[in-house]
């Protein structure tokens, strides 16, 4: 079946081309290499390969409605903490897509999601390591932005292999306030319905287990000046976890206002055995068929990172075994004009976030009630003069170590400061000093980056992480980097703890190490 | 393996200027817009890729936001934002935008599942490309160091000579 999908996506592909019309052709590259280095302090001895080596190449063709196009993956070896699944190289992703401003047809690999994907979501994260593209058709359908519809069949992507789980799913959207002719107010009703199918063994079939789940969801979304609601509800249907049936379900609820340089959105959610993966068997970090990530602010500074937050999906994974989790986030953004009494001569900006999560149950190692994950931050970003600009953040986050199976949680305080000056219309640098604070773990952190960059071409940076409140261990960071146009060059050395690396709320963990590393992205 | 050469060898022949292609996004609003619709109005415009997590992707469209009012007087142009923050982000993706003054000077555009990124091969942002009227790629560039706007402006100005 996959070869057949395959044979069908390159004979399209051909004739796509052979039209010879006009048409266009882009595509990117990027290349992330890593040399590691032994390094006794950081306790990393590399492997034989010494080496690590992403590579992707993606090329797309554009001829009026008409749009095929590939992507080449190689991995020789992958980088460190990547899922051990890539490797090699592959044909990973094709295609061929129609596409007019009513209808759209695709063959081969494609990107999808229903509604926030709770229920469904195929994505790619080269951070991650993540494509769980489906290999199948879609075909969608968009009456007068009043009805939209579409259905899907594939095949997801797992590692660099098409995997045997099959997914069929249909999404509805009906958006009312275009029917009914309503200028100011939007409002619409959607639903989606996803069945997933993985041949089982005899003894997961005796315990219970069922081959087949569908699941389906159902939201509603209104806008009315700048005053929105979002509701979303997913029903996973069952699935086995630890040889008990379980219901999988989600509510999700979005509220908020933007408008007047005010925007302010407040979160609810809550999740019960939301884990949904492509395969049983399969340990991978990229073996997900949706998308349950962290609902919390996802910091950038190198402190404020140390400790992301994983959300409970309702699962059993190497960390803990969950039903799931409820909470919620506020987050508010305002703008103090210029002109105004704080505001200044060049406004303000300002920006403050709460999130609290809790264990659902007593289910598995978790008790019920027991905080997973609070943080609340505080940033004010200020143009002071054309040349200097100051953001200073606060940060208090606290979270659970044993995953809600004890009461005890780590407290951390979190200071940065972020100075920008632009001596000269090209000329600028960005120092970045921050210091964390906590009676837990391994106790004061402080670290510092300086960034030097001469527009428009050169950037160089170094940067320290050090803990000197308990392993007194300096996790330095050099680097250079050149971009012209589509370009970008980088390299740099340094030694890395070991982690968390997250991307749109979702994370993997990473070993830490040393060493080099190098890096080409470009585009054309 | 031979068609598929093949294929590729007809296809870069074939190949003619980058355009825009046609892609569904989300406006501010919450409405699905096809990105073809960006060139009805037939003016230039700066289109840039941004997520709320990237701290230089925000310090491009606030240089863009600052500068905006001088340039525009020389010049008659559009700016579209781009945030390719998932679902997690979207609502917070508005509410910053809100929050920086961007909804009332730039087109928000959210591309939830990074359908319109994919499809202008961006594979990092900030990415921000320059089209002409007639929506044609003159000038686009990765990553963003303060001064790279006023190669931006070059670029808008070229194209409405």
């Amino acid at each position: 079946m996959k070869k057949a999908i395959l044979i069908i996506s390159f004979a399209a592909l051909s004739i796509t081309a052979s039209a010879q019309d006009k048409g266009y052709l882009t595509g990117s590259f990027e290349t992330n290499d890593h040399i590691y280095v032994q390094d006794e302090k950081n306790r990393f001895t590399p492997d034989n390969d010494r080496f690590g080596s992403n590579n992707y190449l993606k090329l797309d063709y554009y001829n009026g409605n008409f749009s095929a196009g590939l992507q080449i993956e190689g991995y020789a070896p992958a980088t460190i903490g990547y899922p051990d699944d890539l490797n090699k190289f592959a044909l990973s992703n094709i295609y061929v897509n129609w596409k007019d401003e009513d209808f759209q047809i695709t063959a081969g690999t494609f990107y999808d999601q229903f509604g926030s994907g709770l229920l469904f979501r195929s994505w790619e994260d080269r951070l991650l390591g993540l494509n769980n593209a489906l290999m199948g058709a879609r075909f969608a359908y968009n009456w007068e932005d009043k009805i939209a519809f579409k259905a899907l069949w594939g095949m997801p992507r797992l590692g660099m292999d098409i995997s045997d789980t099959q997914v069929r799913g249909a999404d509805l959207s009906v958006s009312l306030s275009n029917i009914i002719g309503l200028d100011d107010i939007l409002l619409s009703v959607e639903g989606s319905v996803l069945n997933r199918f993985e041949k089982i063994s005899i003894d997961m079939e005796e315990a219970g287990g069922k081959p087949n789940s569908v699941g389906f969801s159902g939201r509603l979304n209104f806008d009315w000046n700048g005053l929105f609601l979002k509701g979303e509800y997913v029903d996973l249907g069952k699935k086995l976890v630890s040889f008990t049936q379980k219901r999988g379900n989600a509510q999700l609820l979005e509220v908020g206002y933007n408008g007047r340089g005010l925007g302010v959105t407040v979160t609810g959610r809550r999740l019960e055995w939301m884990g949904q993966k492509i395969t049983a068997r399969s340990l991978s970090t990229a073996n997900l068929i949706s998308y349950v990530p962290a609902m919390s602010t996802q910091y950038t500074y190198m402190l404020t990172t140390l400790h992301p937050y994983n959300p409970q999906l309702g699962d059993e994974s190497s960390f803990s075994f969950n039903s799931g989790e409820v909470g919620g986030q506020i987050d508010a953004f305002y703008n103090f004009r210029r002109g105004t009494a704080l505001g200044g001569k060049r406004g303000m900006k300002v920006h403050a976030n709460f999130s609290t999560y809790y264990t659902i149950a007593e289910e598995g190692t978790a008790k019920a009630g027991n905080l997973l994950f609070r943080d609340f931050s505080f940033d004010v970003e200020k143009q002071w003069t054309k040349q200097f600009k100051m953001l200073l953040m606060y940060s208090m986050q606290e979270y659970n170590p044993t995953y809600g199976s004890f009461k005890t949680t780590w407290l951390s305080n979190i200071f940065v400061a972020d100075l920008l000056y632009k001596w000269t219309p090209t000329f600028s640098t960005r120092l970045e000093l921050q210091y964390l604070t906590t009676q837990e773990d391994k106790k004061d952190w402080m670290a510092a980056l300086l960034e030097v960059n001469f527009a428009p071409h050169w950037s160089i940076f170094g940067s320290d992480m050090f803990n000197h409140g308990s392993t007194k261990m300096h996790y330095y960071n050099v680097g250079v980097s050149y971009t012209k146009g589509r370009t970008r060059i980088a390299a740099g050395y340094g030694r890395y703890k070991d982690g968390f690396i997250c991307s749109g709320g979702v994370c993997r963990q990473i070993p830490q190490y040393t060493g080099a590393n190098f890096s080409i992205t470009t585009s054309f | 393996m031979r068609t598929f050469l093949l294929s590729l060898a007809l296809l870069i022949c074939a190949a003619a200027a980058a355009q825009v292609p046609s892609v569904t996004v989300e406006n501010a609003k919450g409405e699905t817009v096809n990105t073809k619709s960006l060139l009805k109005e037939g003016t230039p415009m700066i289109v840039s890729f941004w997520s709320t997590s990237c701290k230089p992707c925000i310090r491009e469209l606030d240089a863009i936001y600052d500068a905006l009012p001088d340039w525009l007087d020389e010049v008659e142009f559009r700016v579209v934002a781009v945030s390719t923050d998932d679902s997690r982000l979207l609502a917070k993706a508005k509410s910053f935008a809100e929050g920086r003054g961007w909804g009332e000077e730039y087109t928000l555009l959210f591309d939830k599942n990074q359908d319109f990124m994919r499809a202008m091969n961006v594979s990092v942002v900030p990415h921000v490309f320059v089209l002409d009227g007639t929506g044609k790629i003159v000038y686009s560039h990765t990553s963003y160091v303060p001064g790279n706007e006023l190669e931006l402006f070059e670029a808008i100005k070229k194209c409405s000579k």
